[in-house]
């Protein structure tokens, strides 16, 4: 059964002992705030308890659009990105100051493609359960190398998906391959190579 | 006298993207009179290399020349005179305006990437990838958001 919002209960709140401290949430000259707190009590249970005619009532939820799987998809090669760079600058310490830039400009791509994902929102941590972050290869060269490929492979991906991409968000994706592919270049160069 | 580097609005672009493309020559052609000015302060390798950026900049206002051609629109002409940004006295200057220039065609080609046609944008993502790559050359650092007015 659905709990009903009854004004007189839900309007409680709990006092510093944990006693419940009744009769002010309904008083005149009641706070704005002790209203909004006392709807979202009588909304909550509603909203979170899953029965009667919640949201089953509104119909299966809209399809996502195309372009928010580009989008994620984006998002999750970015995270993998900058775990690579962190593993090998964790690896060999003394590229730190050569990687560091194209680091945050990864980090800088992710960061925008979040806000177009929820405005507003700051990147998520990298996943733990997500993709596995590779292990730093243990020679110099062939990490850089590594880098270089992944750059490559992540500008192609984002080139590939414009297709379904709307104009403004084909923009975003357009630079950010443009930037990974200056990155490739940038990673042949000898002070990079060693 | 035209500016050399163009407003930093990118063009609304359409089905067709006549606009986009118009937009994009244009930038072509201040590229090719600014390479112009910079390549005769440089030397050696420098001046071969911005020999050689000048060629693919000719070799793409003739492609998009082609491709206006061929929508029935008669192609923006060169402006007979540009303003420069700033006074280019030597190989520093020259090269920060080489910087510049390829920021400017970068954008310009963002704005077909804008077009909703699939053979337009994806030219339009090549055109700024290869301008992207030269402008990081010439200023010798990457940048996040090429083309972009982002940080």
């Amino acid at each position: 059964m659905c709990p009903r919002g009854r004004p007189g209960r839900a309007g409680r709140s709990v006092g510093r002992q944990g006693e419940p401290v009744t009769g002010r949430v309904w008083e005149p000259g009641l706070s704005r705030r002790g209203v909004l707190a006392a709807a979202a009590l009588v909304t909550l249970p509603v909203l979170t308890s899953g029965c009667g005619k919640g949201f089953g009532a509104l119909g299966p939820p809209p399809r996502p659009l195309p372009e928010v799987g580009v989008l994620t998809r984006a998002i999750s090669r970015e995270h993998l990105m900058i775990a690579r760079y962190q593993a090998v600058v964790s690896g060999f310490p003394a590229l730190a100051g050569e990687l560091g830039p194209l680091l945050a400009e990864h980090r800088a791509h992710l960061t925008a493609l979040h806000s177009r994902l929820l405005p507003g929102a700051k990147p998520a941590p990298v996943p733990s359960s997500g993709p596995p972050i590779p292990a730093g290869p243990a020679d110099r060269a062939a990490a850089i190398a590594g880098l270089r490929a992944a750059e490559d492979r992540a500008a192609r991906a984002l080139l590939d998906s414009l297709a379904v991409a709307s104009p403004s968000l084909a923009q975003l994706l357009a630079s950010i391959a443009a930037s990974e592919a200056t990155h490739a270049a940038a990673l042949t160069r000898p002070g990079v190579t060693g | 006298m035209s500016a050399l580097l163009p407003g930093a609005a990118i063009q609304p672009a359409g089905a067709s993207g006549v606009a986009a493309l118009q937009a994009a020559l244009a930038a072509e052609h201040a590229a090719i009179y600014g390479y112009g000015v910079a390549g005769a302060r440089l030397a050696g390798a420098r001046q071969a290399q911005a020999l050689r950026d000048w060629d693919a900049h000719q070799s793409a206002r003739d492609t998009l020349v082609s491709m206006l051609a061929a929508r029935g629109t008669k192609p923006v002409m060169s402006a007979t005179a540009y303003q420069l940004p700033f006074q280019v006295r030597g190989a520093s200057t020259a090269v920060a305006l080489l910087a510049l220039l390829e920021d400017g065609v970068t954008r310009a080609y963002l704005g077909v990437v804008a077009v909703t046609d699939p053979a337009v944008r994806s030219f339009g993502a090549r055109s700024a990838n290869a301008a992207a790559l030269r402008a990081a050359t010439w200023r010798g650092r990457t940048t996040a958001f090429p083309g972009l007015a982002l940080r």
